[in-house]
């Protein structure tokens, strides 16, 4: 059972399509780990569906679509092809599923095609390295952290919202225990010092509208380095 | 509301069957006569006027549709879920394509039917009793609370774009799409 879980306005916004794209990895990712979440999501799914049935009702002609439609729909029959789909006819992934690891989330097949060791990281202190998945068009990060067992993360704020999603391991901070799948969302007013448990590596998805900054005394060097690998850095 | 649309999507839904293991082009001609103004319909109710990309996204939802039949499951999601998925899925996709600013993330990859994955017959009978409350909360909605998710899930807005399109507070918007949720018996204790 997992207790954080992403708010209701997320789920609306990423079942109805309009949430960013790097947001919407973020919940993807927890939703293979969340049966509660999959479960609303699935009614969200529904009430979008219903709207849709609707749609054409609103329209004042009847069942018989128009004439323009007919002619797409003639010129699309004629260019079917007849076949029972195979890998070509169907859009193949771009990559080859059967090398993934089986610990990476389906969501994110398409950025790491073995495993986390395979990934280009960049080292920002002896404890944490972060290696970069892609960047949306609104120029939100979708990256990876990956943090020593038993570490402390330097005090840090955000100047952004944050979200992240705990893959392995688990960490916490002045606000509770975070385990695997759990779904964290920080804003800018949030200033926390998270510690990875002693067992185990934790490694984390994050979503960064904006960098984060350090805010400790000893720590604030960091800040231009986590600038220089972030595309909206200034 | 739309009750007698039920048979049609019955019978269509053996049409499914027959676009999967026959490849029948009769099929896949009513479904489209079934579906295809509601997809044309929905890309014109974000973009209005946009008829060419209504015509690109109606093709290739249906294009879609003749060639993942084989993976549609009627005891996972209703055939119009599936479709209005695929129709979402599509409409976010030729954005990403033609939109000014590209993005090298795949939306395909990303929603990938994770959500309908479920299959027991708990989660069945959970999904059954969730249409039946769905369809007839819709139907009793009031038409502030309809007017908002329509805004999101038709029109494609935010809910900070809802908020400047009907000249209303953001925390107006959200309190009239949990009371919406909870009429539907969506509950979100969050």
């Amino acid at each position: 059972m997992l207790n954080y879980h992403p708010s209701i306005e997320l789920l609306i916004d990423y079942s109805a399509g309009t949430l960013s794209l790097a947001h919407s990895i973020s919940v993807s990712t927890h939703l293979e780990h969340c049966a509660e979440c999959r479960r609303h999501v699935s009614q969200l799914n529904q009430v979008g569906s219903h709207l849709f049935t609707g749609l054409h009702m609103t329209d004042s002609h009847s069942h018989e679509p128009s004439s323009e439609l007919n002619s797409l729909k003639e010129k699309m029959l004629n260019n079917l092809s007849a076949d029972i789909p195979t890998s070509e006819t169907i859009e193949q992934a771009p990559f080859d599923t059967n090398t993934v690891s089986a610990r990476i989330p389906r969501s994110l097949h398409q950025f790491i095609q073995q495993d986390y060791d395979q990934l280009e990281w960049t080292r920002l202190s002896s404890s944490l390295r972060v290696a970069t998945l892609c960047t949306d068009t609104n120029g939100s990060q979708v990256a990876l952290t990956r943090i020593k067992a038993g570490s402390h993360i330097p005090t840090h704020s955000h100047t952004g919202e944050e979200i992240t999603l705990v893959l392995e391991g688990s960490f916490s901070d002045e606000g509770g225990i975070y385990k695997k799948g759990d779904f964290i969302s920080r804003n800018a007013s949030h200033k926390h010092k998270p510690v990875v448990t002693k067992d185990a590596e934790c490694i984390c998805l994050t979503v960064l509208d904006a960098p984060i900054q350090f805010t400790g005394f000893f720590t604030r060097w960091l800040n231009p380095l986590l600038r220089k690998h972030h595309p909206n850095g200034i | 509301m739309n009750k007698p649309l039920t048979d049609d999507v019955s019978s269509l839904t053996n049409d499914m069957a027959a676009i999967a293991n026959q490849r029948d082009k009769q099929a896949l001609s009513r479904v489209f006569d079934f579906y295809a103004p509601k997809i044309h319909s929905f890309c014109l109710a974000s973009h209005p006027g946009a008829t060419l990309m209504a015509d690109d996204i109606t093709q290739e939802v249906m294009i879609k549709i003749w060639n993942k039949a084989h993976t549609f499951n009627p005891n996972t999601a209703s055939l119009t879920t599936w479709i209005f998925t695929i129709a979402r899925n599509a409409r976010i996709d030729y954005l990403r394509k033609n939109g000014r600013h590209q993005s090298n993330i795949d939306p395909e990859f990303i929603w990938d039917n994770i959500v309908d994955e479920d299959v027991d017959l708990f989660r069945e009978a959970q999904r059954e009793k969730d249409k039946k409350m769905i369809a007839e909360g819709l139907a009793q909605l009031p038409n502030e609370q309809r007017q908002v998710l329509v805004k999101v899930y038709l029109e494609g807005k935010t809910h900070i774009e809802a908020a400047q399109d009907l000249g209303i507070p953001l925390g107006t918007i959200k309190s009239r799409v949990r009371l919406a949720l909870n009429k539907l018996s969506i509950c979100i204790a969050r």
